[in-house]
């Protein structure tokens, strides 16, 4: 048990600094008037804070926040003002750079990520991987497409394209890997089509899904945000899921290409994402049947389990009704990664 | 030390961490008084403060990974940033005027750093060395520090802003006191007028 002057000398630095709570306030004067150690210490104590006050002069006052902040901005530019479909994208390119300058102060770039692939890999697997659109869009791309591309299933000529850039990223300093990403992310942020949603509208067919332009920057979003999770995990840094906005249209996205995939005639079963309210709910699978089970994923999980970051049997779930059906939703969710 | 980030602030962090420009103002908008306040407290000098300021955001926005909202909240991290900047900022200032002039009664050489009609330079001296040894106090003690004095919070509002119970905070924040108090009865470690 703590006397009552062991519990006023434990205030006394509070009340050196005016940070007693309003029940002390009282007591600690009542105690000073009457300890002799404890008024010596809190006399030194209110002297070394009077110092650190030095003289009451008025606060500044507050200059705009246009004026502080230009220095912030100049220094990174914010995610540039783009159409709805590309915001998700703009805002994944500006989180993997800001990741990357973690990387370029401290230099772990050989550290391995994923499949074989270090954070060097990583970013120059990007550079294939946007380029597909890039082409699309008429951005010129930055290597001669490859020849015989058009008869190589798209799966070969994605992993044979990915694995040509990290080999010629490989020899080139890491810093030119990443201002080569950049400077093409920020091309495909530039171009008419991520500020127009009308010249966003016609589909194309990129890595064997037809979508309108307007999809494939969520799709590209899809990918640089599950990469960039990649190379936060493996330096051991949290990275934020995107802004729930545009996990939305992720969501969404991965749900009606999942739809696609398992097709009219697969059981049905009521898949839902945790958190979405009543829109964030659909019956994959046949129309025609009662639904057989439901499913509840995390929002994060569900991106996760389609980009397979997740094994079907791992992803954390709410699961009710017939197992089998909702195995195979599984099953074809993990089934749609390329990344 | 591990707390449960504070839902506003992990929001603030994540949507710096994707580019939103408005986060940074909404951060400004609820901070920027406190960095003002803490800097100016430190170098004396409304212009410094500015400067300081723009730094501190700079460095939020620009580097928005050095935050981890799990280690504390973006208050005590923006105060004690500021407060950091400001005292490297005198330090700065201080070697400054000692490769100018080798006379130390410089101090008032420094435009509108000079101690006020109401401080002696012997005061404004202590005073540098005590926010010198506050910059340097563990973390823990910092953080109190910070909330208690700085950002105007009860030592029972600062534990429960830390996640620390009440009896934790108060021996902190004495601790934290009885150290700075030593600081000027010790002679200073020259270290810090060389700036290392």
């Amino acid at each position: 048990m703590s006397t009552h002057h062991e519990r006023m000398r434990d205030l006394l630095a509070a009340w050196a600094v005016g940070a007693l709570a309003p029940a002390d306030e009282k007591t600690v004067p009542l105690h000073l008037a009457e300890c002799e150690p404890c008024a010596a210490e809190a006399e030194r104590l209110r002297e070394t804070v009077r110092l650190l006050d030095g003289p009451r002069r008025p606060v500044p006052a507050d200059g705009t926040a246009d004026g502080v902040l230009a220095l912030a901005l100049r220094s990174r530019p914010p995610a540039p003002r783009v159409a709805r479909h590309a915001a998700p994208y703009a805002a994944a390119v500006a989180g993997l750079r800001s990741l990357l300058r973690e990387v370029e102060g401290r230099g772990p770039w050989g550290t391995p990520v994923v499949h074989d692939w270090d954070v060097h890999a990583t970013v120059a697997h990007l550079i294939a991987a946007d380029e597909p659109l890039a082409r699309c869009l008429g951005l010129a791309a930055r290597l001669p497409e490859p020849a015989g591309a058009e008869e190589t299933p798209w799966r070969d000529a994605w992993a044979a394209r990915t694995a040509e850039v990290i080999a010629y990223e490989h020899r080139r300093p890491p810093e030119e890997t990443v201002a080569t990403w950049s400077a093409r992310a920020g091309a495909l942020l530039a171009a008419p089509e991520a500020t127009d949603p009308e010249r966003a509208a016609h589909a194309i067919t990129l890595m064997g899904a037809r979508l309108p332009v307007a999809d494939h920057y969520v799709v590209r979003a899809f990918e640089t945000w599950i990469h960039t999770d990649d190379i936060g995990r493996a330096l051991g840094m949290t990275v934020p899921p995107p802004p729930d906005p545009h996990l939305r249209r992720l969501v969404r996205l991965a749900v009606r290409v999942l739809g696609t995939a398992l097709g009219p005639t697969a059981p049905p079963v009521l898949f839902a994402v945790a958190g979405g309210g009543p829109g964030a709910q659909w019956v994959l699978g046949s129309e025609d049947e009662p639904v057989r089970a439901e499913l509840v994923l995390e929002p994060v999980d569900f991106c996760l389990l389609v980009g397979g970051r997740y094994a079907p049997g791992e992803v954390p779930r709410g699961a009710t009704g017939d197992a089998a059906a909702i195995g195979a939703v599984l099953e074809r969710a993990a089934s749609l990664a390329w990344l | 030390m591990r707390v449960e980030p504070t839902l506003s602030d992990a929001e603030l962090h994540r949507r710096l961490v994707y580019g939103d420009e408005s986060a940074l103002g909404e951060v400004y908008a609820a901070y920027g008084g406190l960095v003002r306040r803490v800097a100016v407290r430190v170098t004396r000098s409304p212009a410094a403060a500015e400067d300081v300021a723009q730094e501190v955001f700079a460095q939020l926005w620009s580097r928005p990974y050095a935050f981890d909202a799990r280690r504390g909240t973006l208050r005590t991290w923006l105060s004690m940033l500021a407060h950091r900047r400001a005292v490297d900022w005198v330090r700065g200032e201080a070697r400054q005027r000692k490769d100018t002039h080798a006379d130390d009664a410089a101090l008032h050489a420094i435009p509108d750093a000079a101690p006020g009609p109401d401080e002696t330079v012997v005061d404004r001296e202590r005073s540098l060395l005590l926010h010198t040894a506050l910059a340097e106090l563990p973390q823990p003690q910092r953080e109190v520090v910070h909330l208690a004095y700085f950002a105007g919070r009860t030592y029972r509002q600062a534990a429960v802003e830390l996640g620390i119970p009440e009896g934790t905070a108060k021996t902190r924040l004495r601790a934290a006191l009885r150290r700075l108090a030593e600081s000027l009865a010790d002679p200073p470690d020259p270290a810090w007028e060389r700036g290392a």
